[in-house]
């Protein structure tokens, strides 16, 4: 077991190794493309061994990584210098002095430093299946108008690695080292281009991140000095008094925060766009941002029920709502993805602050269909950049047309973020029949406000762009079916097989995958059940049926318009005998952005208020 | 039985509450109207008419509407959970929204986008009554509703109240037929239907009378002549919304909704969550 968590540890920083070193196309396309079958291998090898596992590793790995927070706070310190950041700078130092302190306050502890449940073995495959596609989109990807393409792909390929480590320490203080690595990942990927722009929006991540780092390392000092553990199995085994640990929680819930892109702390996410597509698409659905969700779910079997996992719940509701209502204003085709990341990731976390099973299930599932749908929509995004140079919504009229292939993908893709059947809205379908329940015990009425709310406002935004995108004149007959790269509708159909696949066996999906993963974060029953491929939740059911057909129902949506030709007359639209417009917009909703700062003003209110009150540092 | 009955003719059953709304509206206005079986003379001269079309595409959501609308509806009878039928209800709109988008024609644009106004107005509302009923119940399925002994619509009378006035929302009818608003942009989304195509359409607003009406049943819980009278007075007081009010901008169907409706279903459900 051991052996096998560090090969999917090591194993992709050797390939990027490689990559990096032979500056091969074929090495590059060919070493890539074999990386999937072998990620995905060796995480279904550890998804079968049975869980939990604690991993002890030897002594030097602990001191190794040490010094490496040092020469990574210092690369930091000198990124900041170089180009004249006076808030990275400050960062860094704060976060070199505080972790020192850590250092001369830590004590030696049994506990190993590695460990292996069913999330992180989850993680390690949605990392694999959904993560080394992107890097293969990659490869096709820089070959369009973009330099140092194996430098690119090595780095999304050390990335994975990176991530599949994050997600297996047990030690905090490692966590923190992994945690400031993913930063540093996302500021060289976002800073690739290395022009003007590319540079403001990395030195944007890198500041906005590293106060998630110092948020860690006070998190860490406050634990060591009240109770003395440092270790996330050591905190869920803790049994004294809550009050103790409560205050480094509340600051592990604000880097979690910080790293999920919540509002006010979302900008870095948008700014990710200025870097080639794959980096988006890599940031929003395998890696980076999934560590905030993980996060939280490590932590939620402690802080359930306290005034911290309330506070995370209207913070991270409330930016469930708005990023999904901000949304609406941008006319960026990667804008509105990115902001729709934010609003789900609000979701993903209010679900896992709540802490009961179900809640959890729910958690689980849309982080598993967000990676899958905001993977395929990025990579879709990249071939609309690309091959169709489209960037923006207004220039997405009449994709169907030229670009009917990518369409249908897109359109599959928005629908399995919001639509029934698909695992989003079975996640909030759960959230709201859950959060009914504590409504006879408090105020749980204004989470079931932002599950409604929020799930409308995203259907209406993706509705908006699809309505944009299929608008024609007149008959169908001018479609060009364009051919794209190979590489491009693998990734495409790849996403597309797994998306539909799990959705049809959603029922055996929850039992089999995700239940286990929730027995082992908060270990009690959970109510889901598998009766012949109709999924039921307590009382209620999601009948097979009920799937298919609304399969059937989005699939004649989505698909058949190319297939589909009624032998019936064609006319001219009617529209009521006028000039027919040459330009249609559609509605910006600018009356929100009026009120854009005044959300983020609140946000960042609620941010204090979630580690003041929730931290119980008064 | 009675459920695959009432799916079964759910379109025909809705094609009779219009015809009895059109005599109604009429004598309301002091006219006669026109005979009960209207809308089902319309339906044999829609589908005599020869099919003319924009493209496939628009043709095809057209019908897809009235499939997904009618599915919708058997859900909502077949299944065991309210919450689940309300969602579905959105796979009738985005088949709606994308036809009516897919026209280069600015009322039948304007219309699709109105209809997302629309739905941002009435989608929380159906959430928030789902839960209504779970408050009392406990449960989602509509079936423990129709057996519940106490009367829903006395314990949530502001819900019921808040519902009634999202219907014209849902139902298209003044002062919210924002979406449709026949003397300024001329039927939105339908505008650009004809012959059987435009059929399809006008069917499935037909179920949508019945899948709205079906929740102002299941107000009446087990005393299913409430349950009657509650539908008989929300038909009559739907029509008379409709004769004797101007329609509002979209921006007031929303405010309204988000300022005044929304707080006043949650003000209901907090206190019976109390009080239980």
């Amino acid at each position: 077991m051991g052996s096998l968590v560090a090969l999917n540890i090591v194993l992709p920083w050797i390939i990027a190794l490689v990559i990096f070193l032979v500056k091969k196309d074929i090495v590059t396309n060919w070493l890539t493309i074999l990386t999937l079958p072998v990620l995905t291998f060796i995480s279904y090898l550890i998804y079968i061994h049975p869980m939990p596992a604690l991993i002890q590793t030897p002594h030097w790995v602990g001191s190794l990584i040490t010094l490496y927070d040092y020469g990574l706070l210092g690369y930091f310190l000198y990124l900041g210098i170089k180009n004249n950041r006076i808030w990275v700078v400050a960062l860094a130092l704060l976060q070199v002095l505080l972790l020192t302190l850590v250092l001369i306050m830590i004590k030696e502890n049994p506990t190993p430093n590695i460990y292996v449940d069913n999330l992180t073995a989850l993680i390690f495959f949605i990392v694999a299946v959904v993560g080394v596609p992107i890097a293969i989109f990659a490869t096709k990807y820089m070959e369009y108008e973009e330099k140092d393409k194996h430098k690119f792909v090595a780095i999304i390929i050390w990335f994975l690695g990176v991530m599949n480590f994050a997600v297996s320490a047990n030690n905090i203080e490692w966590f923190f080292a992994l945690f400031e690595t993913t930063t540093l990942a996302s500021v060289v990927m976002i800073g690739f281009r290395k022009d003007k722009e590319a540079i403001d929006n990395s030195m944007l991540a890198l500041w906005m991140n590293q106060i998630g780092g110092v948020a860690i390392l006070l998190g860490l000092m406050a634990l060591i000095k009240n109770v003395g553990v440092y270790h996330f199995t050591d905190l869920l085994e803790f049994n004294g008094s809550k009050e103790l640990i409560i205050a480094g929680l509340g600051f592990l819930s604000i880097s979690a925060l910080v790293k999920g892109a919540q509002m006010p702390f979302h900008k870095w996410l948008l700014g990710a766009m200025v870097a080639p597509t794959p980096v988006s698409a890599i940031l929003h659905s395998a890696t980076m941002v999934k560590i905030a969700p993980y996060l939280i779910l490590r932590i939620s079997p402690i802080i359930k029920g306290t005034l911290l996992s309330k506070l995370l719940v209207i913070t991270t509701g409330f930016v469930f709502v708005v990023a999904a209502i901000i949304a609406l204003t941008q006319d960026n085709f990667k804008k509105i993805l990115a902001y729709s990341t934010i609003s789900l990731l609000g979701l993903m976390m209010l679900a896992a602050a709540i802490g009961t099973p179900l809640a959890i299930t729910a958690s689980v599932l849309i982080i598993v269909f967000h990676a899958f749908a905001k993977g395929f929509l990025f990579v879709e995004a990249g071939v609309l950049e690309k091959v169709f140079h489209v960037k923006y919504i207004e220039q997405m009229r009449r994709l169907i047309e030229r670009a009917p292939l990518t369409l249908m993908f897109i359109f599959f893709g928005f629908l399995a973020m919001t639509f029934v059947p698909f695992g989003t809205f079975v996640g909030k379908w759960i959230m709201i029949e859950e959060a009914s329940n504590f409504l006879t015990h408090g105020s749980y009425i204004v989470l079931i406000l932002y599950v409604g709310a929020g799930s409308a406002f995203l259907s209406i935004l993706y509705m908006k762009v699809l309505g944009i995108s299929v608008r024609k004149a007149h008959g169908i007959s001018h479609v060009k079916f364009v051919t794209l790269p190979k590489r491009f509708n693998f990734v495409s159909v790849w996403y597309y097989v797994w998306i539909l696949t799990i959705t049809i066996f959603i029922a055996p999906f929850m039992v089999d995958v995700i239940v286990p993963v929730v027995k082992g974060i908060i270990n009690s029953p959970v109510p889901v059940e598998n009766e012949s491929l109709s999924l039921v939740i307590k009382d209620s059911t999601l009948y097979f049926w009920q799937i298919i057909g609304a399969l059937v129902i989005l699939l004649l949506i989505h698909a058949l318009p190319y297939f589909v030709k009624f032998k019936a007359d064609i006319v001219h639209p009617y529209n009521c005998g006028e000039n027919f417009p040459r330009y249609m917009s559609t509605f910006d909703f600018v009356c929100i952005q009026k009120i854009e700062n005044y959300l983020n003003v609140f946000a960042l209110a609620l941010f204090i208020a979630v580690i003041i009150f929730g931290g119980g540092l008064l | 039985m009675i459920e695959t009955m009432l799916v079964l003719f759910a379109p025909i059953l809705g094609g009779f509450v219009y015809g009895l709304e059109r005599i109604t509206r009429a004598r309301m206005q002091s006219r006669i109207g026109p005979p009960l079986l209207q809308p089902f003379y319309d339906f044999f001269k829609l589908m005599d008419k020869r099919p003319m079309m924009v493209h496939s595409l628009h043709a095809l959501m057209g019908i897809m509407y009235f499939v997904a609308e009618w599915f919708a509806f058997a859900v909502l009878i077949f299944g065991n959970d309210l919450l689940i039928a309300v969602f579905f209800h959105v796979l009738a709109v985005l088949a709606l929204v994308i036809g009516a988008s897919s026209v280069r024609s600015a009322y039948s644009v304007l219309g699709a986008l109105r209809e997302l106004m629309h739905m941002i107005s009435y989608e929380p509302i159906m959430v928030l009554l789902t839960i209504g009923f779970f408050l009392l119940t406990n449960s989602f399925n509509y079936r423990d509703i129709l057996n519940y002994e106490g009367y829903p619509v006395l314990e949530l009378p502001l819900v019921f109240f808040a519902f009634i006035l999202t219907i014209p929302m849902m139902l298209q009818k003044s002062p919210f037929d924002v979406a449709e608003a026949h003397q300024e942009i001329i039927g939105g989304p339908e505008i650009e239907y004809s012959g059987p195509f435009y059929e399809a359409v006008y069917t499935a607003k037909w179920i949508e009378y019945i899948y709205v009406f079906f929740f102002v049943f299941l107000f009446g819980g087990s005393h299913y002549w409430l349950g009657i009278l509650l539908v008989i007075f929300t038909f009559i007081f739907i029509n008379l919304l409709d004769n004797s009010t101007a329609r509002l901008d979209f921006r007031k169907m929303v405010k309204f909704s988000w300022v005044f409706l929304i707080p006043l279903i949650t003000l209901n459900l907090v206190l019976i969550a109390l009080w239980r």
